[in-house]
């Protein structure tokens, strides 16, 4: 209870220190907002040109661009500390954070947040609904559990993804581009249905950074598609993975750390 | 047992140099940042802690702070290991980096220091009355709504303090604190350190390259270099010991020769005077002032002590650092 009080007075103490600036910050809420709804226009085009994509409509398209924008949009947003955990171990703020009688990461995760991706989660959000009325999902309990899973457990995959950046910035300062290509490459390739791309990608995405199993197999529950063969039931189970994959990379990190303790920056 | 009790304690770094061309490995390099280093602190004891640059100062309050691991070595602050317990040893120890600021840019430092009353879980009154204490001597009443951003460097080093006081800190290591500060920010720096010291009994460890700082606050100073540790005892002790030239300034009223001067001391002309350096251990400076009144009447004498950083200087040298 403590530690999500002092997560609220951070996040509110933050979003005061981006309003001091007002200016700069309309400004930067409309360029998330141009930058997703550029990346939405290119999927539009794409569905203007091809009516479907492999077995995908249009509107399943949107629907899935809209999931993925969402998830990784609001762990930028709430959890801005984890996805730049990389440059904070460099310029020493870890240090900081060790000083202190608190979890490392509770005080990653309350050391910032990034109020101008609130559009970027807008946008995302108008694509599902878009996307949503086209392909005529009709919405029933078990299929906002899956949609509620999608977002969850995709959301533990980008902040585990974001933990493997940090533990490379622990041992080498700059080799962090490799995990850029995961956690950046990943989400531009998940907006789209995992099965279009070649044989190793899917083995990517599924085995490594699983965005397959906590997006993927949800979302086409939604859409009403078949999910590989697998019972309904997959829909629900295999998101599980993704708090598996965020667990294993917790310890990971947390062995970095104990690396990091004993060899200094 | 004392309070802090470090016995033998290594560090060891390995250096990864960047690879050079033809070869298949990069090399390594060992570096002991920390050599068989022991001593005590007591409760309450104000230690300065000096040495050259890398000379492993940092890595000693980095281990003692928790943040760093030792290779091997015993230590305790109060009765704890600091890096086994870390969370309860943090509770009770403030640090003060010159160099990095814990607190929050952009928003007045007040909210910075209410969230620290969040994360070090201080009650609501004794936060309030502590503040206040706090907030009267380094004047900072002012400020509170005040973000950092907009303060001198001075005013920063103010709020730090009290961001690192806030939860009553047994021990504070000070870690340069008086870098870049004008004259007067200095003065009242210290001065707020000793009534710190003084008042609550807190322990502190000051890391610093301004002797200065050291003569005015610490009764007791430790020397490291290259990793071991070097002297430990008082500042004028260690100061007598390289102390060991002084030079007088003196002028006639005409041209007066300067007199035969023992072959101990080295005269030379500066300006229309005389520059003498001697060293006491061999002719008193008694001794000397009598010589030189025989020779005329003295129109200006002056003599001065060595100033501590060339004292610093000469005994980094010597022990080769």
């Amino acid at each position: 209870m403590d530690t999500i009080r002092l997560y609220f007075r951070s996040m509110k103490m933050l979003l005061r220190s981006h309003l001091q600036y007002p200016a700069s910050f309309i400004l930067q809420l409309c360029s998330q907002a141009v930058m997703l709804g550029g990346e939405l226009l290119a999927v539009l085009l794409i569905i203007d040109r091809f009516d479907s994509l492999n077995q995908w409509s249009g509107g399943d398209l949107l629907f899935f661009f809209g999931v993925m924008s969402v998830t990784f949009y609001i762990m930028e947003c709430f959890a801005r500390g984890v996805t730049s955990f990389g440059p904070l171990v460099q310029k020493g703020t870890l240090d900081i954070f060790l000083l202190r009688p608190r979890g490392v990461l509770t005080q990653v995760i309350c050391y910032q947040l990034d109020p101008r991706r609130l559009t970027a989660i807008l946008v995302g959000v108008a694509a599902m609904v878009m996307g949503g009325r086209q392909s005529n999902v009709t919405w029933t309990a078990l299929k906002a559990l899956a949609l509620a899973e999608a977002i969850v457990f995709g959301g533990l995959v980008v902040l585990g993804l974001f933990f493997i950046e940090a533990m490379f910035s622990v041992r080498s300062v700059k080799s962090i581009e490799v995990v850029n290509a995961l956690t950046y490459g990943g989400r531009s390739a998940c907006q789209y249905p995992i099965d279009i791309y070649p044989e190793p990608l899917k083995i990517l995405f599924t085995a490594v950074a699983p965005f397959a199993l906590t997006i993927h197999l949800p979302v086409s529950y939604i859409l009403g598609k078949n999910l590989f063969g697998w019972p309904d039931a997959a829909a629900f189970l295999c998101p599980l993975a993704g708090g598996a994959f965020f667990l294993i990379m917790y310890v990971l990190l947390q062995f970095a750390l104990r690396y990091y303790r004993s060899t200094g920056s | 047992m004392p309070y802090i009790h470090v016995e033998q304690l290594n560090k060891t770094f390995v250096l990864r140099k960047r690879r050079e061309k033809g070869r298949l490995f990069r090399e390594k390099t060992l570096v002991h940042a920390l050599n068989d280093v022991s001593f005590d602190i007591g409760r309450g004891e104000l230690v300065g802690y000096i040495g050259p640059n890398g000379a492993g100062k940092s890595t000693t309050v980095k281990i003692l702070s928790g943040i760093l691991t030792p290779e091997s070595g015993d230590v305790t602050v109060g009765g704890m290991v600091p890096w086994k317990e870390r969370k309860n040893h943090v509770r009770r120890i403030g640090v003060v980096f010159g160099q990095r600021m814990q607190l929050w840019w952009d928003v007045p430092i007040l909210d910075s220091f209410n969230l620290l009353r969040d994360i070090y879980r201080i009650p609501e009154q004794d936060y309030q009355k502590r503040l206040r204490e706090l907030t009267d001597a380094l004047e900072l009443g002012d400020l509170l709504r005040t973000p950092l951003r907009l303060m001198s460097l001075g005013q920063r080093m103010r709020s730090e303090l009290c961001g690192s006081l806030l939860h009553r800190p047994e021990i504070l290591f000070l870690d340069e604190p008086t870098i870049g500060l004008d004259a007067v920010s200095k003065l009242a720096l210290r001065d707020f350190l000793r009534q710190e010291n003084r008042q609550n009994g807190t322990t502190i460890l000051l890391t610093t390259h301004d002797m200065e700082d050291i003569a005015a606050l610490c009764p007791r100073v430790m020397v490291l270099g290259h990793g071991k540790k070097l002297y430990d005892g008082a500042l004028p002790e260690l100061l007598s010991r390289y102390d060991t030239l002084r030079v007088m300034t003196v002028r006639y009223g005409m041209d007066t020769p300067l007199p035969e001067l023992p072959e101990c001391c080295r005269a030379e002309r500066d300006g229309d005077g005389y520059k003498i350096t001697y060293a006491p251990a061999e002719i008193p400076t008694a001794q000397l002032l009598h010589i030189l009144q025989a020779a005329g009447d003295i129109r200006e004498l002056t003599a001065q002590p060595q100033n501590v950083d060339h004292l610093i200087a000469a005994m980094y040298r010597e022990l080769d650092l």
